[in-house]
Parts: C-alpha cells; structure tokens; sequence
C-alpha cells in the first residue's frame, strides 16, 4: 500500500520537478549572473532562479531554442503552482532544499552559486542517482517501477514543457494537427525531428 | 445539423421511452423513431451537439494554459475515474462528477461513467467485435451461468445491420472465434507490427495477429468524413469518423421528426402499473431544477449503462416488485462481469531506427484467443480464454527523460524519436458468479438525494489463471519475435479497469433464474426492454459494444412488431 501511495504521488509528480537557489545566495554571488525577471507564483526568487538554471542546463540553447527561449522555467512554476497540491508542493519545496544542502556538502555552495565544472558534476551525479521512469501502458504504469527522484522528474517536467511550447512544437519538430492518412513504415530520413503531436 | 426538440410533454403519451443516449441507447432511439414512433431520450445530462460542442477537438498543448493537466480540483471531481490513467484537461468534461455521483467500493471497482448526450461512445476505445458461436455456447457448454437464450445465427443479420451504418474497418480472416464484421478497408500496420506479425504467426501458426476492427471509418460513410488520424477521439471528431451517437445515431434518429431529446433527466424509477401488469412510464428528477416529473409511454428501452441500468431496475420497486422491478429471479444485480486488464508484457524493438510513420492511428494491434477454440487447444488450467490488444511506436519523453545525459549533444538527439517499443495486454473472459453484485445502498445519496450503488465484484480463480496465462504468453511470443528487454506485467486491476462492465440484468431462458428473455424484455414486464451491458449473460473476450449494438436493433424491432400486434 505504501509502495502504491508512493507511486501515485511520483506519478502527479512526474508532470512536475524542483529546484532553488535562495535570493540571498544570488545576491551574495558574483559568479553567475542568475537573475529572475518573471513573477513566479509558486516558487520563491531563488527557487526560481535554481529551477531557471537547472534547466537551463538540461535544455541549452544550440542552433535550436533552449528551455529558457520558450519559459521552461515559467512553465515549471505554473505546474507547481496550479497543478500540484498543497502536500505536492511541500514535497517540492523540501527537495529542492536537500538538492542545495548536497551541493553545499559536496561543494561547498548552493548550486546557483556553483563553478559551472561544479553544476557539471552536480547533475551528472543526480543522472546517476535520480531512477528512471517505468514503462508505461496506456496512461498507467506497468512492472511496479520505483518512484523517480527529483531530479529525474523535473528533468520529465521539462520535457513537458519544451516540446509542449507553440515554438518547439509547430516551428521545430513535425507539426501536422490534421495528417489525413497513416503511413506505417516510411525513412525517418523523409520526416526528420520527431512528430510533435 | 438541426437543434433537437428538448420540450418533453408529461401529458403526451410517447410511444416510447429511452433511457440513456450512449451506444446502446442511441440505437434504440434511431430504430425507434426510424420505425415512426414518436420517442422520448432521457439523458442524464447536457446536450453535445456534434460537431459544435466539442470545445477541445482543435487544442494544440500550448493552446491550452496547463498544456493538458488537471489542477486539484479537477482531480478531486474525478477522484474516482482518475485511476484509470486516461482524463485530461482535453477530456475531463465528458467524464462524470465523482463527487455528486458518489458508489461505495465494496471490493476495489472503477466505475467510469459518462453523464452527457452520447455517455461513453464519445469516449470508448472503438474496438469492434463480433462474438462468436463459442461465446454464446459457453455457458450452456461448461455449466457456469444460465444458457444464452440466443445463438450466434440469431444475432448474425442484424450484426451486419448495424456495422453497414456504423462503419467498421478491419480485415476479413474467416476465423471461427472471431467472425469477420462487413468491413471497410482496414488500417494498416506499421513496419515493427508487420515484423513481429511475421514472427509470431511463424513461430505460433495457430494465433494471428491482426490490425484492430475500430468503429473508425477509412472511407466517407454517409455524409460522414473519413479517419484524419489525429487521434483525439475523446474529445469528440468534428469529422463524424468514429461512431459516437453523437455523430451518428441520434442524428438520424433526429432526422425522423420523431425525436424529442431531454437533457438533465436524472431517471428515478420506472413506473409499474399494477392495472395492466405493464411499465407506464418514467419518473425523473431534472439535474437542474430538482423537479420530479413523470413521462409516459407504451414501451421503455433502459440504456443508461450496464450499472446504470440495474440501479434504476432496483429503484424501480411496487407492490409486486418490492425488489426491484422484474427482480422474480432475485438475479438483478448479480453477476456482474468485467474483462481483466493490464496483463500482458513489453519490450523495445531494434533494427528498424531508420523507419517511422507518419499519422496518429487511433487503433493498434489485436490477437484474437487461440486457447480453448477446438480439441487441439484445450487447457486444463482454465476455462474460456483471452484475446490481446497492443501496438508498436517510437518512445518519447519519458524514455528522453530517462537517458543519463543532459546539455546541448542530449538535447539535439532528443529531437529525433525515441527506440521502437511493442507491447501487448490481454483482455480476458471473466465467468459469471452470483456473488459478484451491485446493490442499492440508501446510506450514501447522490447529490439529489438518490439511493447509490455498492459494489461487491472480485476476479477469481479463472480469471486469476488466465491472467497467468497471459503474461506467460505474452513474454514468450514477444522473446521468440526477438524483442529486447522484455518486461512482464500484471497490474493486478480491480475489475471496472477494462470499462466493459457487464451483467446484473441478464437474459436467459428461465424466468426463475434471469431478468431478461430473448428478445431483451424483462420477462414479467415485458414492454420493458434493457439491451446495454446489464443484459449479458457472459462476457466473451471480446469489447462488448458491436453486441449492444446489435442486440438493440434486433429488440427495437422486436418491440415495434409487438407493438403492432398490440402484445404488448
């Protein structure tokens, strides 16, 4: 039964993720420039900024938009905000506050305020140590996978946001909101990125 | 697409009464108005007129501001039908309130409903089946539940009756277990399907694995378009290419000019004549107003789903049914059946990362049962058997999410598709027991004051030995067809996961044991017909909705024939 609970909760979970760095560490911090210039609603300034940076990290910018191009981070907070509840959202907070107290045992600072070596090895390690998704059947969970670490569903949350953003989805993968047919084999060289919807 | 006439008369006498708008109770109302009576629909509640109501069907995520989520809120007004995994902000207004329509768990159950104009054909699956000579044999051949009072030959014409209208793509294979329907053409399968197709029918020549049937049309039908493979079915097809009523069937029923439409009629009871020994018509409370009014008419057609139905039968109490009206039988309520779900296994498929596909098909694979079919596939281990849907796809986010890698490099290579991943869960024949039952429970009130239903329905033995089954099956056909990191599953569901609730009001032969004759009238109030899944009595393997169908058309024809030799 735990184990079920626990499940349901990673699961509204995985819509969503967490991080923070603390408006005084940004403040204090000269070494990233990390600055907030959207109100969040759930998140505190340095929440933000962490959960900004994290994803940032995950999502650059290349020849492409990177998460904070189409507000990855804004999206974030909104789903915190809006779609979690009160237990969901202490959850989060909590563990954005372990994710920072890591990083100061580890390194010595919260992750904001990081060398980006450090960020580096930061996340590389919470790859390592965060699980991974189960498979999944048609909306439900299939094989009684373990539930994720946070790491790992905000990494799931941003995805969401990414490739759910107007500019990813219509002007960088597939967009075809009526396809009209069903082709079922054809070169993935003729169709390129991924179908967006 | 004309308004519908919602001014319902409680002076005027219909000539009949459907209670329910979902699949079954949309046929009734076309054959009924059809055949020219003058016919009344009650539905429980809003109208969805087609196509103009359906208020997502064109949502693109970032048209939507929580791109598909549901707050708190919407998940407490769902607290129910949440578990089964498919509500989202696109489609959670066609599933029904579960804090105003409260059901006690007696044994875990997922009761999902419907409460609109169309109910649950808006949102089924779209597999479409017919049974087979087997499954009405069944219960006659091992002993478990009453005999069938109909054979396949009985239901067979007017099978083809309803898919001639319906439109059901598949493809033809002349098996026994599973007869073909009248076909348009069938989708097709994408190349990791037609590989491991290959493969399992090399490797096992006795099973077939086949494109799905689906209520989808591959070609126009009736002024209605053809499948644009968007897959956002549950939202309601502006298109009219899957079957819903409310593309299909109460249009035509509308087209009659016999059609009145009632929206927020919450049906109470039926009401009995002691006088003539008939039902006299039908008492609502209005959702809105909270007004008991009462409508009547010749003949009543109870559609309002399988549990539904069975709760209005058991509201329905006089003098001469003080258990619920037609319960001589004492079987009203029992023998509640479901097919089991989330058994099967999956895994990932290499060599084709060069291919994709291009379309959203709204449909996937199926393997029809292939234990229990003749002398050469018999098993001791359980009775009946099981069939498998499936499908084969291109992974996204949560394998993307799942690689140990992050930053630029990770983020270009997610743009590409993810590995092919197959799967396959079965969907299997449960028995009927008398002990698997619903009944009224007065304790816990809906939100107008109405006695709800408890539920008390469990898998057993059988049903525990082909899930076994199932799995075992299912990780080896996937191993030998050369699928990689194959993962075995059973979710151990309550049953209510598989949505195809069946039983409670069956038909049989004998009055002393059933609710229902063959002609789908209760025995003792025989202008009462019940031809939705409160009628079964087993449940095959198969989806149930191509029978509903059919068992409909074949009452309502019944009924009208009756009505004109004044017999009833």
């Amino acid at each position: 039964m735990d184990r079920r609970k626990a499940l349901k909760f990673t699961g509204s979970m995985a819509a969503v993720a967490v991080a923070g760095p603390s408006l005084l560490s940004i403040l204090q911090s000269c070494k990233n420039e990390t600055r907030v210039d959207w109100q969040p609603q759930f998140l505190t300034m340095d929440e933000a900024a962490f959960i900004s940076k994290i994803v940032d990290m995950i999502l650059p910018r290349t020849e492409t938009p990177g998460a904070l191009d189409v507000k990855v981070d804004i999206f974030i907070d909104k789903v915190y905000a809006r779609l979690y509840d009160a237990d969901g959202q202490n959850h989060v907070r909590k563990e954005i506050e372990k994710f920072n107290a890591d990083c100061i045992s580890d390194f010595g600072d919260n992750f904001v305020n990081l060398s980006e070596s450090d960020q580096i090895k930061v996340l590389e390690k919470a790859e390592q140590n965060s699980g991974q998704f189960g498979s999944a059947v048609w909306g439900t969970a299939v094989g009684n996978p373990e539930p994720v670490g946070f790491y790992r569903s905000l990494k799931s949350t941003a995805l969401w946001g990414y490739f759910t953003s107007e500019e990813i989805g219509e002007n960088v993968l597939n967009y075809d909101p009526i396809p009209g047919a069903y082709n079922g084999c054809l070169p993935l060289s003729e169709v390129g990125n991924k179908w967006s919807l | 697409m004309p308004n519908f006439n919602i001014d319902a008369d409680p002076k005027h006498t219909y000539d009949a009464i459907v209670i329910g708008s979902g699949i079954s109770g949309g046929w009734a109302a076309k054959e009924l108005c059809e055949k020219g009576l003058k016919t009344l629909v009650l539905e429980r509640g809003p109208i969805v007129e087609h196509p103009k109501d359906y208020t997502t069907a064109h949502l693109d995520p970032w048209d939507m501001e929580l791109r598909g989520g549901l707050t708190p809120e919407q998940q407490q007004k769902h607290y129910k039908a949440i578990r089964s995994g498919f509500i989202g902000q696109d489609t959670e207004h066609f599933f029904a309130n579960d804090e105003e329509n409260p059901y006690t768990e007696e044994k875990p159950f997922l009761w999902i409903r419907g409460h609109q104009m169309g109910g649950r054909s808006l949102l089924w699956g779209k597999q479409t089946y017919r049974w087979s000579e087997m499954d009405f044999e069944a219960n006659a051949k091992d002993g478990h539940g009453v005999d069938w009072p109909i054979r396949y030959k009985d239901l067979e014409p007017w099978y083809t009756y309803v898919e001639k209208f319906a439109g059901i793509s598949g493809e033809a294979l002349g098996l026994p277990q599973l007869p073909d329907s009248h076909f348009l053409p069938p989708m097709e399968l994408n190349c990791v399907e037609k590989h491991i197709k290959k493969r399992i029918e090399r490797d096992f020549p006795e099973r077939h694995m086949i494109i799905g049937r689906v209520a989808h049309l591959t070609q126009p039908l009736n002024g209605r378009g053809q499948c644009q493979y968007r897959n956002r079915c549950s939202r309601g097809c502006p298109y009219g290419a899957y079957f819903s009523s409310n593309a299909v069937t109460l249009p035509a029923a509308n087209a009659t000019g016999n059609l009145t439409f009632r929206p927020y009629s919450i049906v109470q009871s039926i009401m009995y004549d002691e006088g003539t020994g008939k039902a006299s018509g039908v008492r609502i409370i209005d959702a809105e107003t909270n007004e008991d009014i009462e409508f009547k008419a010749k003949i009543v057609f109870c559609n309002a789903s399988t549990l539904s139905t069975t709760q209005i039968l058991l509201n329905s109490t006089s003098n001469r049914f003080p258990e619920g009206m037609g319960n001589d039988s004492g079987e009203l309520g029992h023998n509640l059946m479901d097919h089991t779900y989330r058994v099967g296994a999956l895994g990932k498929v290499e060599g084709f990362e060069d291919k994709y596909y291009s379309g959203r098909r709204p449909n996937g694979i199926y393997i029809p049962r292939y234990w229990n079919i003749d002398e050469n596939s018999k098993t001791d281990k359980f009775l009946r058997g099981f069939g498998y849907q499936g499908g084969g796809y291109r992974m996204g986010n949560s394998e993307a999410a799942n690689r140990k890698e992050f930053g630029g490099d990770y983020k270009d290579s997610i743009m590409k598709p993810g590995p092919w991943e197959f799967f396959i869960t079965g969907f299997a024949e449960c028995l009927p027991y008398h002990d698997n039952k619903v009944y009224l429970n007065k304790e816990v009130t809906d939100k107008w004051g109405q006695p709800t239903l408890s539920i008390d329905c469990e898998y057993k033995e059988n049903e525990l030995a082909q899930n076994k089954q199932i799995q075992e099956d299912a990780v080896e056909m996937l191993e030998k067809a050369g699928v990689k990191d194959v993962l075995g599953f059973d979710n151990e569901h309550e049953p209510g996961y598989g949505v195809h609730e069946m039983g409670t009001a069956r038909m049989g032969r004998d009055p002393k044991t059933s609710v229902l004759n063959g002609t789908n009238q209760i025995h003792s109030v025989k202008n009462v017909f019940v031809t939705d899944g409160a009628c079964m009595t087993s449940n095959s393997c198969v989806n149930p909705s191509l029978t509903y169908m059919a068992l409909t058309a074949r009452a309502a024809d019944h009924a009208v024939k009756e009505l004109k030799k004044m017999n009833i």
